[in-house]
């Protein structure tokens, strides 16, 4: 039940968290799924080690609910399977999946408080009356939300409402955990508690845990490891740090974070040409799909170029953004091109719009897309 | 926003002018309307004379008439919810896109002359039911149609029910349980609804009764008219109040298990549940 190859890799990449052994693996094997003439999953394979939380990351029609319902039991693949603790679950309904769901909109029965909507998984399975709502309270206890046990889901707001979904969707002690975009119906500060309340719970209870959002931030912020979709397809599946530091594709590089796009001209042995300046490609890019053509982009952060004020540089300060410790820079380069470079608030403050600067890049390999 | 603003100060200020005449003309369209429903009532108040409205119960076939119609407004209850609610269900859950189709369809009772509906059931009511009256109750289903399938359609939209069903399913609960302690109990004011238009449609049917020569309450009262005429407008006073009053008993029913469960206000025509949800 342990050790497997979902638990060894993740073992590997030092992402697996504490007490995971508790939990359950989730293989997700190669998943097609079509809706009419659209291909919704394209042989989508994913490895959840026990007790890991992955975030299903994309922008909407990715196929990243697909794959969340077709692991609960609501739709099924066309081709491929899902195994839990090893075995092949496409043909056991979702009734008796054990898989505690929490969904976007608010899904509380309205017919009953908050106390029987956390029993009822556990009325599903046959606990006496007084356990139930001791397991109910507890877990209401949990979320915080003991005092409104007796309240009914219209008595209840938004935040607390997917709350007590959240203790329902426990309180069966589900071997996996899913979250269908949970926090995007609330508002951004309810938001954050909740996105910092689940973590926190569920590296509590160590169960293993798929998270869909569309939501970069959730992602990176609250799973240990985050898979970015595009149509169907899995783009990359690292940890979050990974992720942005090493993206594996330029939709990775640019879906994640903030990504300067610079035109380039591809050079020979592995070199690429921009902002005069002459850096290797990285190794394992997408560059072989350029179709030997040699105007390519160069994707690179606002904190990886370089500026320093210049007589006659390449390039003009347009905009400032504030951030804090650090200034955006808005640049406008030759060709029309605006990049966005992060500098030290201190340093920036010399910096006012019209000011020539020039705009460097490291010698470091980048990452670089077609041209667009 | 200065549009909005401006709009709102010149309706504040307007208002005063309204805020003193509106009230009479309440009372003038009150007046009016009270005239012309209370007054047929008070002139068949009259008419009857209040001792008749108590000797109504003691005329012959008053009581197998109204226990005929109450039989048949019981089995087309039964009948019209057993059949609409899992066909409104399942095409909520698995076919949205006939949705459309299916309301289109409910309303052809309306459209279609009662008379030809009758000729329909005819040809495929089985031939056991055909010498009995509870053929009448296979026209009523088809005609209360139209009413029970809107209620019952817009209990489901206020419900989410997909969600629902799934979360419910998602806790380990099977069809059958999901129906019965989850949907169900969130469609009570709608299937109160729907059983209240079908019962009062049942309880005040002629046309039908009297083509298939049944003596159902409503052709009773017509029957007996020729007989004495008091005792039949009194036989109406009396379905009206009685009628009244189940109404009303449904309704505040409604109102209390709605009021609990945080639906909207329950009223026999609207079902639509108040979206109380929010952050």
């Amino acid at each position: 039940m342990t050790t497997n190859t979902a638990s060894d890799a993740a073992a590997a990449d030092g992402t697996r968290p504490a007490g995971g052994t508790r939990g359950t693996s989730v293989v997700l094997q190669d998943l097609s799924r079509s809706f009419g003439g659209t291909r919704a999953l394209d042989g989508l394979s994913i490895e959840i080690a026990p007790g890991e939380l992955v975030a299903l990351l994309g922008p909407s029609g990715c196929g990243k609910t697909t794959a969340l319902r077709i692991v609960a039991g609501f739709e099924s693949a066309d081709t491929g399977s899902v195994l839990v603790d090893g075995k092949e679950i496409s043909r056991v309904p979702a009734a008796k999946r054990d898989m505690g769901m929490v969904f976007q909109s608010y899904s509380l029965f309205p017919n009953m408080n908050a106390l029987d909507n956390v029993g009822f998984g556990l009325r599903m399975r046959k606990l006496g009356a007084a356990k139930r709502r001791q397991r109910a309270g507890e877990l209401l206890d949990l979320v915080g939300l003991a005092p409104q046990a007796k309240q009914f889901p219209h008595q209840l707001s938004g935040g607390q409402q997917q709350r007590v979904a959240l203790a329902r969707a426990l309180a069966i002690e589900p071997r996996v955990l899913l979250l269908d975009e949970p926090l995007s119906a609330l508002d951004a500060k309810v938001r954050l508690q909740l996105r910092e309340q689940i973590r926190t719970i569920q590296q509590r209870l160590g169960t293993t845990t798929l998270f869909v959002t569309h939501d970069q931030e959730e992602a990176l912020s609250m799973a240990d490891r985050v898979g970015v979709m595009s149509h169907g397809k899995l783009e990359q599946i690292a940890a979050p740090d990974e992720l942005y530091v090493h993206p594996a594709t330029a939709f990775v590089a640019e879906f994640v974070g903030v990504m300067n796009r610079i035109p380039a001209e591809l050079g020979g042995s592995g070199m690429v040409s921009c902002v005069s300046c002459t850096v290797p490609v990285k190794e394992g890019d997408s560059v072989t799909d350029l179709g030997g053509d040699n105007a390519v982009d160069v994707l690179v952060r606002p904190e990886g170029l370089n500026m320093e004020v210049a007589e006659h540089g390449n390039g003009i300060v347009t905009t400032k953004t504030f951030l804090g410790s650090v200034t955006r820079v808005g640049v406008l380069l030759s060709g029309d091109v605006t990049v966005q470079i992060d500098k030290p608030s201190s340093e920036a403050a010399a910096l006012a719009p019209g000011t020539s600067v020039s705009v460097t890049l490291p010698p470091e390999p980048v990452l670089v897309a077609p041209r667009r | 926003m200065a549009a909005i603003a401006d709009t709102q100060a010149a309706s504040g200020t307007g208002r005063q002018g309204p805020a003193r005449s509106l009230p009479v003309w309440r009372w003038v369209i009150l007046l009016v309307a009270a005239v012309y429903f209370l007054v047929p009532l008070w002139a068949a108040l009259r008419f009857a004379g209040i001792k008749a409205l108590g000797s109504v119960v003691t005329q012959a076939g008053f009581a197998d008439a109204l226990w005929l119609s109450v039989r048949l407004a019981i089995v087309t209850t039964v009948i019209t919810i057993v059949l609409m609610l899992p066909t409104a269900v399942y095409v909520h859950l698995r076919l949205p896109q006939v949705r459309r189709l299916l309301e289109g369809i409910t309303i052809l009772p309306i459209v279609i002359p009662p008379v030809v509906l009758s000729v329909g059931v005819l040809q495929v009511a089985p031939s056991f039911l055909k010498s009995t009256p509870y053929l009448l109750a296979l026209i009523y289903v088809i005609l209360a149609m139209p009413f029970a399938y809107r209620a019952i359609d817009a209990g489901l939209r206020a419900l989410d029910l997909k969600t629902v069903v799934e979360a419910s399913n998602s806790l380990g609960a099977g069809w059958i349980t999901t129906l019965w302690r989850v949907v169900l109990p969130n469609l009570k004011t709608a299937l109160l609804s729907a059983t209240v238009l079908t019962v009062a449609l049942v309880l005040g049917e002629f046309t039908m009764a009297s083509l298939f020569l049944y003596q159902t309450f409503p052709v009773w009262i017509v029957v007996f008219d020729q007989t004495s005429g008091q005792i039949s407008v009194a036989a109406s006073l009396d379905a009206l109040f009685v009628t009244w009053l189940f109404l009303m008993a449904i309704t505040m029913f409604g109102t209390r298990q709605s009021r609990r469960t945080g639906g909207g206000e329950a009223t026999l025509f609207s079902v639509a549940r108040q979206e109380t949800r929010g952050n």
